[in-house]
């Protein structure tokens, strides 16, 4: 066979699987959308239907008369807000030091945090719980939060990223004599606004979609977030219709795809980066 | 005149070095000290805790009682009930150990070769493979909760995903959610889509970092694409492999979320979709029997270590 010709069969071959894929990965956000506004006697037809007649948008009416949803959808926010900052301050300056000071036990200090990583989230969960309860924070999102502010990937991203910057500029600073406090502040913050960024992206995401945790410190409804409120309103066995879940489900969700698809060159570096070094 | 070393200079520096040297650690000290306190109070303290706690019957509220081995007698005659074939009710940890080892022997593999498949395809320079990128990514940024829910309505008898099946498979019609024969499968099927794309990506930044002149070569000795990509590709992937199947792991052996919303937190029709997350938290907020839940939770943690560890000893170096 002509070499051309085999190179164009390659390519059509080529995406002819990344569409079949990109169908099987989409599918379920394209249906799902599509049925937010159909009845539920269309949405549940069989063969499935594709166009909403009547187009409704009852099922986003019917969310909203849950009287806590927005209530969850502000608690899910100011979480995940907390996680951020909390991140964002406390990661890059323990990054900072572990990537750009020197003291007595600092690898094995890190070494230790970052085995923190391949430790299951289930060993540490009573004891946490415990520990919550006894300062009394159950049930509060701060106490939630408290666990989540100084995440291990965020530390080990922001110290990579630290790492990676010249030591020309830390040690100009130094003769000018600048101490390191003052060094974190004035040279490495304003340097590290792209991994500051990343940061602040992955830990909004992990928060937004955080289960575990808010269902187990979170016990009252008016304190859940989304995802605990939501797996509770729509238990099972309260169903009579699914449509409005769809629509409270695509609600949930819209904040993390509409982030993901204007970030999404970044983020799918980002994540490379950090997986590459995991 | 060459310049004296520092540590050769006359004391007066040298304590003004030693000075800063003390300055600099302890400013160290204090920008870590917060971000490192969290983390060894919330994870090695609370690690260690739960062993200690493991050895003691308790109530959250009044004295603990030290009862040595009891609770791990609790999970062993738990699994020997399941073993000789107790109603699920009654041996709910080997349930759910079984539900979660099957669950793991199918969602690690697929969910990794399905991830360097995509990645592969993913990784062609040609027009709009951002776009396939984004989509493939997409589950991934979802909220496992959210994307449950979705799928608990694709998955009805009438649904969309039977529907697709039929052009495939004829006749071939389950009631996914509600038969306790295909619970786990449809959870197993959910936790693949939504985690395939993530390590996608992984294996996306291992293929960028392989030397274009490797294939090159390979090229001009007249290796085919399915060649080049077993003898070339498929080994250089090696220490991406182990971590995404190390980290697969983890994640598998410890499902929660799916299996709480698709299952219920008892784990549906037969209990065909609980497992061990699961009994640890009826365990300890349901039965509110902490050192029972810290006793399965350490036998999760060994579970894990030990699959891990094995994994990593046997396909060596964890990728750096």
């Amino acid at each position: 066979m002509n070499p051309r010709v085999r190179k164009r069969l390659w390519v059509i071959a080529t995406y002819v699987v990344l569409s079949f894929f990109a169908f099987i990965y989409l599918v379920p956000f394209i249906r799902s959308f599509i049925a937010s506004f159909m009845t539920w006697e269309q949405a549940s037809a069989y063969p499935p239907q594709w166009i909403p007649n009547p187009f409704t948008l009852i099922n986003y009416v019917k969310l909203f008369r849950l009287e806590l949803f927005p209530r969850w959808i502000l608690n899910t926010a100011i979480y995940a807000g907390i996680i951020v900052a909390g991140n964002i301050v406390l990661t890059s300056m323990a990054g900072y030091a572990f990537a750009r000071l020197s003291f007595p036990g600092r690898d094995a200090l890190f070494s230790a945090l970052l085995a923190l990583l391949m430790v299951p989230a289930f060993i540490t969960l009573v004891p946490n719980y415990i520990i919550i309860y006894r300062l009394g924070l159950i049930d509060n999102i701060l106490g939630l939060a408290l666990l989540g502010i100084a995440n291990v990937s965020s530390i080990f991203l922001m110290r990579q990223y630290f790492l990676s910057l010249p030591q020309e500029v830390f040690d100009a600073a130094r003769l000018d004599g600048c101490g390191p406090v003052k060094a974190y502040f004035y040279i490495a913050l304003p340097l590290a606004k792209p991994a500051l960024g990343a940061v602040a992206v992955y830990q909004f995401l992990g928060a937004w979609n955080a289960f575990l945790g808010p269902l187990i410190f979170l016990r009252s409804p008016e304190n859940f977030t989304l995802p605990v409120g939501l797996s509770f309103a729509f238990a099972r066995t309260m169903w009579t219709e699914y449509t409005p879940i769809i629509a409270g489900s695509l609600v949930a969700a819209a904040p993390t795809i509409l982030l993901f698809i204007v970030l999404n060159k970044y983020l799918i570096r980002g994540i490379a980066i950090t997986a590459g070094k995991g | 005149m060459k310049p004296k070393p520092f540590s050769q200079l006359s004391s007066k520096p040298k304590r003004l070095l030693e000075k800063k040297k003390y300055r600099e650690a302890l400013s160290a000290l204090l920008l870590i000290s917060l971000a490192a306190g969290l983390n060894i109070v919330f994870g090695y303290f609370a690690m260690f805790f739960a062993f200690y706690l493991s050895f003691f019957k308790w109530d959250y509220i009044g004295p603990m009682e030290f009862v040595g081995l009891k609770n791990y007698e609790v999970i062993v005659k738990d699994i020997i009930r399941g073993l000789s074939g107790a109603f699920y009710t009654f041996a709910p940890f080997y349930t759910g150990l079984r539900n979660i080892l099957l669950y793991t022997a199918i969602v690690v593999p697929v969910q990794t070769i399905l991830a360097i498949i995509l990645a592969v395809f993913a990784n062609q320079k040609i027009k709009g493979v951002q776009f396939y990128k984004v989509a493939y990514f997409l589950p991934a940024v979802t909220c496992p909760v959210i994307v449950a829910l979705i799928f608990i309505w694709l998955f009805m008898k009438n649904g969309f995903i039977n529907y697709m099946i039929q052009f495939i498979a004829p006749g071939f019609a389950p009631d996914w959610i509600n038969d306790k024969n295909y619970l786990l499968y449809a959870i197993a099927l959910v936790a693949i889509w939504g985690t395939s794309g993530h390590f996608m990506v992984s294996f996306l930044a291992a293929l960028q970092s392989i030397p274009r002149d490797v294939y090159e070569a390979a090229m001009l000795d007249g290796a085919g694409p399915f060649r080049r990509f077993i003898y070339i590709t498929l080994p250089l992937l090696r220490p991406m492999i182990v971590y995404v199947v190390v980290m697969g792991l983890i994640g598998a052996l410890q499902m929660f979320d799916l299996a709480w919303v698709m299952a219920g937190s008892s784990g549906g029709p037969g209990g065909a979709g609980y497992t061990i997350a699961l009994d640890i938290y009826n365990e300890a907020f349901i039965k509110l029997r902490p050192g029972v839940a810290a006793a399965k939770s350490v036998f999760l943690f060994f579970l894990i270590f030990i699959t891990t560890y094995v994994f990593q000893k046997k396909y060596r170096v964890l990728p750096r």
